[in-house]
C-alpha cells in the first residue's frame, strides 16, 4: 500500500491540487462577499505600497506629458487669449441668469434637496490586477463613513458601487464589470431595464429593456432609475450608441457608451447618503474626473 | 543546484503585482493592462525544474487571485500549468538570456489568453471571445520585452546558464 502511494505519489498530489483549485474556482464563481473581502484586507495591508506605485506612474506620465506639452503651449496660449476676450463679454451675460437662477431654485426648493447630498472624495489607488474584472481601490474606508452598497459618482456620470470596504480602503465595482447591474431609465422614452456591464476591453454597456417595444433609440440618455437599492434616481449613465432585437423580437438590447472615461478615472465621490426622489448631486454637470 | 528560494519567488511576485495595479495602469487603458505575474512566473521556470516552476506559478496565481478576490483558483490553476510548461520546455531548447524568455513569454500569453477565457466560461462568465482577445497583441509584445528586461535587472539567466555555460548554447534535444 505504502509502495502504491509513494509510487503514485506525484500524480496523486497533482490530481489533488487540480481538485482542489477547481472546488474553489467553483464556490467563489458562486460566493464573492467574503473572497472580496479577503482581497481588501490584503489591499488595505499593501495600500502604502499600492499608492506610491500609482503616484510614481502618475508623476512619470505627467512629466513625459509636461514636456511634450511645451511645444504646443504657445499655440494654445494665443487661442486662449481670443477666448479670454469672448468669456469676458459672456461673465456680465452669466452673472444676470445665475442671479435669475438661484432665485428659482429658491422657489423650487431645490437648494435644501442639493444640502442633503453627502460626498465623500476619494482617489483611485490601484486597480484589479485581473484584466477581465473592474474593480478599483479608492484610499476611503469605514474610518471616513464609507461602507458596502454606497454608489460612486463623478462630475460624468456613474462610476459604480463599493462592494467591500475595509478601514482605510474599500473596493468599488465600476459599473463595467461583468456582474454589474444597475436599475436604469431612458429619458426620451421613460423605458426601464438593466444596464449590465460587459467586458472592460469593449468599454461598452449593455441596456437590458423590459419591454420588447421600448421605442428606445440611438443618441438617448441613459439615467439610473432609482428602483436599484444602491443608486439614487437620477444619475447619468451613458448615451445610447445603437439598440438590437432578438430574432423572435421579444426583447429589446441597446448598447450604451458609458458617460464616464473610466481610463482617466483618480479621483471620485462616494455618495453616503442623498435626497429621496430625482434630484441630482451638486458635483454634476460636467468638469474633469 | 541554483535554485531560487521561495522568499524571493515572493517578493517577485509582490513587485510584479503592485506594477500590474499601481504602475501599468497609469500607461495602459482599461482591459489592456498587461500580466506582470506572467513574466515573473516565465523568469522563474526558466530557472527551476518543472516541478518547482509549477510551485511557484501556483503560488504567483494564487498570490494574483487573492488579491483580485473574484475567482480563487483561475490564474493559480494557469500559472502552475504554465511553471510546470516552460520548466518543461526549457530542458530542450537553446537557451540565451534575451530571446528565449522573450519568445517563451509571448508564447505563454498566447496560450494562456484561450485556457483563461474556456474557464470563464466554465465558471459562468460568457466573454466575447472577439474582445477577450483584442488585448492580445499588445499583451505579447509587452511580454516579450518586459520578461527578458526583468530578467536582466533582476540578474536571472536560465537554469544551465547560471551552471556557468556560456550565454548561447546548442540544441540539445
Amino acid at each position: 500500500m505504502g509502495g502504491f502511494i509513494s509510487r503514485w505519489r506525484r500524480l496523486f498530489i497533482t490530481v489533488l491540487v487540480i481538485m482542489v483549485v477547481t472546488v474553489s474556482l467553483s464556490l467563489t464563481a458562486r460566493i464573492r462577499g467574503n473572497v472580496i473581502g479577503l482581497s481588501t484586507l490584503i489591499n488595505t495591508v499593501v495600500s502604502p505600497a499600492e499608492s506610491s506605485m500609482a503616484f510614481i506612474g502618475r508623476e512619470t506620465g505627467l512629466g513625459l506629458s509636461t514636456v511634450g506639452d511645451i511645444f504646443t503651449l504657445q499655440q494654445q496660449n494665443r487661442a486662449l487669449e481670443r477666448q479670454l476676450l469672448k468669456y469676458k463679454s459672456m461673465k456680465l451675460e452669466l452673472s444676470e441668469v445665475l442671479a435669475e437662477n438661484s432665485r428659482l431654485r429658491g422657489l423650487l426648493g431645490l437648494e435644501h434637496a442639493l444640502g442633503r447630498w453627502k460626498l465623500e472624495p476619494a482617489s483611485i489607488i490601484s486597480r484589479n490586477p485581473d484584466s477581465w474584472f473592474d474593480t478599483v481601490m479608492i484610499d476611503q474606508g469605514t474610518r471616513n463613513g464609507v461602507h458596502t452598497g454606497m454608489a460612486v459618482i463623478v462630475p460624468q456620470g456613474v462610476v459604480g458601487r463599493v462592494i467591500s470596504a475595509g478601514p482605510n480602503t474599500s473596493t468599488v465595482m465600476l459599473i463595467l464589470d461583468p456582474k454589474s447591474g444597475i436599475g436604469a431609465l431612458d429619458v426620451r422614452s421613460q423605458s426601464t431595464g438593466v444596464v449590465l456591464g460587459q467586458n472592460p476591453v469593449a468599454g461598452l454597456l449593455k441596456f437590458q429593456l423590459f419591454s420588447s417595444k421600448a421605442n428606445v433609440l440611438p443618441g438617448d440618455v441613459v439615467t439610473t432609475s432609482g428602483l436599484s437599492q444602491y443608486y439614487p434616481k437620477g444619475l447619468l449613465i451613458g448615451q445610447v450608441v445603437s439598440v438590437t432585437h432578438n430574432q423572435y423580437g421579444l426583447t429589446e438590447t441597446a448598447t450604451i457608451q458609458p458617460a464616464v472615461d473610466f481610463n482617466r478615472l483618480e479621483t471620485v465621490m462616494v455618495v453616503q447618503s442623498h435626497p429621496s426622489g430625482a434630484s441630482i448631486p451638486p458635483i454634476f454637470g460636467g468638469g474633469k474626473s | 543546484m541554483n535554485r531560487l528560494r521561495i522568499g524571493t519567488w515572493l517578493i517577485l511576485y509582490l513587485l510584479a503585482l503592485l506594477i500590474q495595479v499601481g504602475l501599468l495602469p497609469q500607461i495602459y487603458p482599461m482591459g489592456y493592462v498587461p500580466n506582470a505575474v506572467l513574466s515573473v512566473t516565465v523568469l522563474i521556470a526558466l530557472h527551476e525544474t518543472p516541478k518547482r516552476g509549477m510551485w511557484a506559478g501556483l503560488l504567483g496565481g494564487l498570490m494574483q487571485d487573492l488579491w483580485a478576490g473574484r475567482l480563487i483558483g483561475l490564474n493559480a490553476l494557469t500559472f502552475a500549468l504554465l511553471g510546470y510548461g516552460v520548466a518543461w520546455v526549457q530542458q530542450k531548447i537553446v537557451r540565451d538570456p534575451i530571446f528565449v524568455p522573450g519568445l517563451i513569454a509571448a508564447l505563454s500569453q498566447v496560450v494562456v489568453v484561450p485556457f483563461q477565457w474556456v474557464l470563464l466560461y466554465i465558471f459562468g462568465y460568457h466573454f466575447s471571445w472577439l474582445m477577450f482577445s483584442r488585448p492580445l497583441p499588445v499583451w505579447i509584445l509587452f511580454s516579450m520585452l518586459f520578461t527578458p528586461a526583468l530578467g536582466g535587472i533582476v540578474g536571472f539567466g536560465t537554469r544551465r546558464n547560471r551552471k556557468g555555460s556560456a550565454g548561447y548554447r546548442s540544441l540539445s534535444l
